[in-house]
């Protein structure tokens, strides 16, 4: 089993180091990178919400300020592009840290409701700031690799999405066996509860919400080098983190691959709406009803129920409560 | 040697004085029941102590280290452990995870190590095995009947090596064979030297294991001593009976 696993995972790995060569035009290589880009952001959107439970919908704040801060160095500081893109991926954690020490103090909905507010904000004053910015007419960043066509632009961002997924994917494994992992799952499960057994768990959320924000940021400084044209209505959307977040449950929160999973359904379907319906509304709606279907009936994502709802448990029939205490007295 | 010690300890919510200028030492090594009426305070007190909610005033010391108004998870790390009223556990986490989340020191490396450290897989199997819940550690913790749950939350709280344990109603819900073996457990432990302090209504239980008990009424305590004395006690009998 383990290793006909593993074996899957290095067939999955061929299959999409290989997917821009195999596919008959570059508009599907675009559409990969898409994907895969969505698949990056909404794994490292679940090292937040995954293990701690916090929902946020102000991941797309993040994805924002990394791809104005890499175009704006780039256009104003004439930095190189392999300097900018790191360069403001931690500007925009260390941002994180000081955000997240405030919004992780509150919980459930009023959490949501601050990581709303934080999107709301970052767009407000991006597009106020036009001296900086350049508001809302937009920030045009010149392409990293002038000499090559689109096409070829596509295949090269979609390895440098394909390596940011990797890297994202690879923390959420290493977090997960971690004692750092276990905390975050406590929180997760009872935040009190994890504190009385010795978890410094404002720290650990704070570290989760930096980290988690990291891979936004550096999948929005791609982006920023991809596209080559900023707007921050569509850079700070919440339609943005709305997906993140979809794809995670869609796929299965409390599993490595379930973001993942979700981003390869989601991703392909929006862009196969937006050309069979062209730019109407529908897929807004479309992302919605989905949303709720996912919540109602499979809350605990697609993986989670192919899986069986509670594998690698052994199985304990359902007692009476009478059994039950017979059981404890024993 | 004091354990712990709180010096007017004072909370209310609202207009309510919920604990009212509690001064109550702990020695090292014993027994401590903590009783009194429905709505004296024992279970306030007892996040008073743990920092799960701030006194208006007063100070609470630990091994002569004063801890007032520290966060839990310090005042856990410095030797306090407690479980709580309804008994609460990690539901979807397995019963060794649950075991494993404990821990006494926040080093980054510490942090960044593999959750399932052999030793720390050890010490959790060795306390299972105690508790007699060995054979359920793969199990998710919600599997698992009320009583063992209780179980289960003893362990984590042990797991984490304190000193001091504070207990919320132990017998809370649970069959008297089970209570019988908890007295028998409290009892064994004490003897390997942790520290107990027991809030419990159980009057057959807190009288027969308890070595010294302290009683609340409106807040504060208003006797203590050695359980045949505090039982005979009038203020006792007057704030359980009220006449």
């Amino acid at each position: 089993m383990r290793i006909a696993s593993r074996g899957l995972l290095v067939l999955a790995a061929v299959l999409a180091a290989g997917y821009p060569w195999m596919v008959p035009n570059y508009y599907l290589v675009y559409a990969g990178a898409l994907t895969v880009m969505y698949a990056a952001m909404a794994t490292s959107w679940n090292i937040l919400g995954g293990f701690t439970g916090y929902v946020s919908i102000g991941h797309s704040a993040f994805f924002g300020l990394g791809a104005y801060g890499t175009g704006l160095m780039v256009t104003r500081w004439d930095l190189p592009w392999t300097a900018a893109l790191p360069a403001s991926a931690l500007l925009v954690t260390a941002f994180a840290v000081l955000v997240g020490i405030a919004a992780v103090r509150v919980r459930g909905a009023s959490f949501v409701i601050v990581s709303i507010a934080l999107v709301s904000m970052t767009n407000l004053v991006v597009q106020g700031w036009r001296s900086l910015t350049g508001g809302s007419t937009g920030l045009q960043v010149p392409s990293p690799f002038p000499g090559l066509h689109r096409g070829q632009g596509h295949i090269v961002f979609f390895y440098l999405f394909l390596a940011l997924l990797a890297l994202a994917l690879l923390s959420w494994w290493f977090i997960g066996r971690s004692r750092f992992g276990a905390g975050l799952r406590a929180i997760r499960e009872d935040e009190d509860k994890a504190e009385s057994l010795g978890v410094p768990t404002a720290a650990l959320k704070v570290a989760a919400f930096a980290l988690s924000a990291l891979f936004v940021a550096l999948a929005g400084g791609l982006y920023a080098l991809w596209f080559g044209s900023l707007d921050p209505i569509f850079v700070f959307s919440i339609l943005t983190s709305s997906y993140m977040v979809l794809m995670s449950l869609l796929g299965g929160v409390r599993h490595l691959f379930g973001p993942l999973l979700g981003a390869l359904i989601i991703a392909p379907a929006g862009e196969y709406f937006l050309i069979a319906l062209g730019e109407t509304q529908i897929h807004l709606t479309a992302t919605g009803v989905l949303l709720v279907l996912v919540v109602l009936f499979m809350p605990e994502g697609i993986i989670a129920r192919l899986a069986g709802r509670r594998a690698g448990a052994p199985s304990i029939p359902e007692e009476s409560a009478g059994q039950r205490l017979q059981g404890v007295a024993r | 040697m004091t354990s712990l010690r709180t010096e007017g300890l004072t909370k209310a919510f609202g207009g309510v004085l919920a604990v009212d200028g509690a001064t109550v030492e702990i020695r090292d090594g014993g027994i401590n029941g903590l009783i009194g009426p429905n709505g004296s305070g024992k279970t306030t007190f007892f996040n008073l102590i743990t920092g799960m909610i701030r006194p208006d005033s007063g100070r609470v010391s630990y091994r002569g280290r004063d801890i007032t108004r520290h966060s839990p998870h310090r005042v856990a790390q410095a030797g306090i452990g407690r479980t709580f009223q309804l008994c609460r556990i990690f539901p979807r986490l397995s019963v060794l995870e649950n075991m494993l989340v404990a821990v006494r020191r926040t080093r980054l490396r510490e942090l960044l190590a593999g959750l399932h450290d052999r030793g720390e897989v050890e010490r959790a199997r060795h306390w299972l095995r105690r508790m007699g819940i060995d054979h359920l550690e793969r199990a998710e913790a919600r599997d698992l009947s009320y009583g063992q749950q209780k179980l289960l939350e003893l362990a984590a709280v042990l797991m984490a090596e304190p000193e001091l344990v504070l207990l919320d109603e132990p017998a809370g819900g649970v069959n008297p064979a089970l209570i019988d073996r908890l007295v028998t457990l409290v009892r064994d432990l004490n003897a390997e030297g942790h520290t107990f302090l027991v809030v419990e209504h159980n009057m057959d239980m807190v009288m027969g294991m308890c070595d010294h008990v302290i009683v609340f009424d409106r807040g504060a305590p208003i006797a203590e001593g050695p359980p045949s004395i505090v039982r005979s006690d009038p203020r006792v009998l007057e704030a359980y009976l009220g006449v």
